[in-house]
């Protein structure tokens, strides 16, 4: 989990993201409960809507879910959910970002995958 | 949401220095406010009318619908002053005993609690402590207080990073716990930038800006690139700050920005990146345009 906060997007996706990246990671499993919201205050330092906020958009995405008077849970097929909200991302931002930045370095195509080959087979070793 | 406290078209002026200019501001109910301003924008003076300690020299503080009178105390309010004007020869314990009784909402537990936290021994005097150990002193008034409406006036002064990291955890939790109003004015901007839910950025006496901290964070953005792609760019948006530099340019918008516009600003060769709310307090100072 990251504890920085960037100036680049609003707290409350960021610390959506950190819930969700706890999911992905395995900190939190499928149908364990997570920290409340003013234990997230106190730790990250935040205001306590702005936990409110980011939790409240992963209920709407059906990753989270409320038990009442007991606190929030990690839903059944929270991963899956977020595995293919991320990889559209991952496209979306990633691999355009990488392309965009190859062009203005004068790479093309085939040397980027020849790189993205080269670095995995270094990886594999 | 209601109000807590609402002033409207408020001045002061002291000679022919105006401190308080026309000035609008409106606190809700159970919400975290940052007021954000360089030295001698009127923040304290500000405080000081919204609070009955000095009277406006026109203009009307309306606290919880009901107008405050010269030397009258809005409801269930907490100030906590820079300069504390406790008497200097109390001890600690007397003074949060003489705060308790103001505050029918006073915890004792969770006073007794901070004086713990914070090592601030309850039986030396004022006098004998240090500047910080005096913010804490106040400090530990104003979460105790419980009150309805907390006003902190520079909160942070002489205490170091740890505590005043402490601090904002208690803050926030005990906000959590026990929702209410409170103003921190501080020039720790980027400490409660993620704290508080709203700031008022005030300058020369009148408000620059209120917004949503996650607002500002989304509308707040800086351009670079050749000076005539940014000039192209900025043509119909609000521009609160340019600097040349070189061949290029600097320039601070505000405002939401679209797909159509990320489009042509790449196509313009221009960089846009998002900015810390202390950044966009200097570049708004810098640039002293109000934003409506």
């Amino acid at each position: 989990m990251k504890t920085n906060f960037d100036s680049s997007q609003p707290i409350f996706q960021q610390i959506a993201e950190m819930i969700e990246d706890d999911i992905l990671n395995g900190t939190y499993q499928e149908g364990d409960q997570i920290i409340s919201m003013a234990q997230f205050a106190s730790t990250f330092q935040i205001n306590p809507a702005t936990a409110v906020k980011g939790i409240g958009l992963l209920v709407g995405e059906g990753i989270l879910y409320k038990k009442r008077g007991l606190g929030m849970y990690v839903a059944e097929g929270a991963k899956q959910t977020i595995m293919g909200k991320r990889r559209i991302r991952f496209y979306d931002e990633m691999v355009s970002k990488l392309l965009e930045e190859a062009e203005k370095l004068g790479i093309t195509n085939e040397d980027v995958i020849e790189m993205i080959k080269e670095r995995t087979g270094a990886d594999r070793k | 949401m209601s109000a807590i406290l609402e002033c409207s078209d408020l001045s002061k002026s002291y000679g022919k220095n105006e401190a308080v200019r026309h000035l609008n501001m409106t606190l809700e109910d159970n919400t975290m406010y940052g007021l954000l301003g360089p030295n001698g924008a009127g923040k304290t003076t500000l405080l000081n009318m919204i609070t009955g300690g000095i009277f406006p020299t026109s203009g009307v503080v309306e606290a919880s619908g009901s107008r405050l009178e010269l030397g009258g105390m809005p409801p269930e309010t907490c100030y906590i002053r820079e300069k504390n004007l406790y008497w200097r020869g109390a001890r600690v314990m007397e003074i949060l005993q003489f705060a308790s009784a103001f505050h029918p909402h006073w915890d004792w537990p969770f006073a007794e609690g901070l004086l713990n936290t914070f090592k601030l021994d309850p039986r030396k005097k004022i006098r004998h402590l240090s500047r910080g150990m005096q913010s804490l002193a106040g400090n530990i008034i104003g979460l105790a207080s419980r009150a309805r409406l907390t006003i902190y006036d520079e909160p942070m002064l002489g205490l170091d990073v740890l505590v005043r990291e402490k601090f904002y955890s208690i803050l926030v939790e005990d906000y959590a716990n026990y929702p209410r109003t409170i103003v921190l004015s501080t020039h720790f901007i980027d400490e409660i930038a993620k704290i508080v839910e709203r700031v008022y950025i005030m300058d020369a006496g009148t408000i620059l800006l209120h917004d949503d901290v996650d607002h500002i964070r989304d509308h707040a953005h800086v351009l670079t690139g050749s000076s005539e792609a940014v000039q192209q760019f900025t043509n119909d948006k609000q521009v609160i700050y340019s600097e040349p530099y070189g061949k290029g340019s600097l320039s601070v918008i505000y405002g939401t920005l679209g797909e159509k516009d990320r489009v042509q600003a790449n196509q313009l060769g221009l960089t846009i990146e998002g900015l810390a709310l202390q950044k966009f307090f200097s570049y708004l100072i810098e640039g002293g345009r109000r934003i409506e």
